[in-house]
């Protein structure tokens, strides 16, 4: 007889921006109830961001991310994406394994709390100037400028 | 063309002696795990079209060319990075 292991795990929700303005609760409700169903301890839940998405989700064009952070047994995880997935309000779910997670990482502030007000950043940033030729050179100064900012 | 082999000799050993950058942009910080959710970083391995940037332009090494690989993956099912822009 073997006894299930709850392993930690971290999930990242996306919700309607304009859902989760006007009813928070209701959002964090909906995804305690999925957390629960599949018997996860939540160790926390918070928003991470609120920012304009990379393309539009089911013709929504900004999303809330609500990060959280639960442990469960690995084979009730299916479960949890499969409600999302049969949930309206809950546009997109993304599970991954955080067993090398400490303390601290699950307690670093997210962007929302960095910069309160307003989007932190937007998503069609301008990135390094694409070079057509492969130029070793010009990487290299890239890179270079990319550790100075660092 | 003997001629111009002597000035080139010259300037390669001249360039020898600057020290390159020898290990790539996340080793050197020592992370053992690309994060999805930093998409400041990832932003800047990204062509302004959303495309991977090689090895090669990067200067990743390719442990941490598959890192980034697997986290712009997850970052643009999330809608923080596009797949095409």
């Amino acid at each position: 007889m073997k006894t299930a292991v709850k392993r930690l795990y971290e999930g990242l929700f996306l919700v309607d921006s304009a859902l989760a303005a006007s009813d928070w609760d209701g959002v964090l409700g909906t995804i305690r109830k999925f957390l629960e169903r599949a018997g996860a301890d939540i160790v926390s839940l918070k928003k991470w961001d609120d920012r304009r998405l990379a393309y539009e989700v089911d013709g929504k064009s900004r999303g809330t991310y609500i990060l959280t952070y639960f442990h469960c047994e690995p084979s009730r995880v299916h479960g949890i994406e499969r409600d999302v997935n049969l949930s309206e309000r809950v546009l997109r779910v993304l599970i991954l394994r955080a067993d090398r997670m400490s303390r601290e990482d699950i307690e670093k502030p997210t962007p929302a709390e960095l910069h309160p007000e307003g989007s932190s950043m937007p998503v069609t940033e301008p990135s390094e100037p694409e070079n057509s030729a492969a130029d070793a050179s010009a990487a290299e100064a890239a890179d270079g400028e990319a550790a100075a900012s660092e | 063309m003997a001629k111009e082999t002597g000035p080139s000799k010259k300037k390669k050993k001249f360039l020898t002696t600057l020290r390159e950058q020898t290990q790539c942009r996340f080793c050197r910080e020592g992370r053992q795990y690309i994060d999805y959710k930093d998409v400041e970083a990832l932003q800047k391995l990204l062509t302004n079209r959303g495309k991977i940037f090689s090895r090669k332009r990067s200067g990743n090494c390719a442990g941490c060319q598959r890192k980034v690989k697997l986290a712009i993956k997850r970052a643009r099912f999330m809608a923080l990075l596009p797949f095409t822009a």
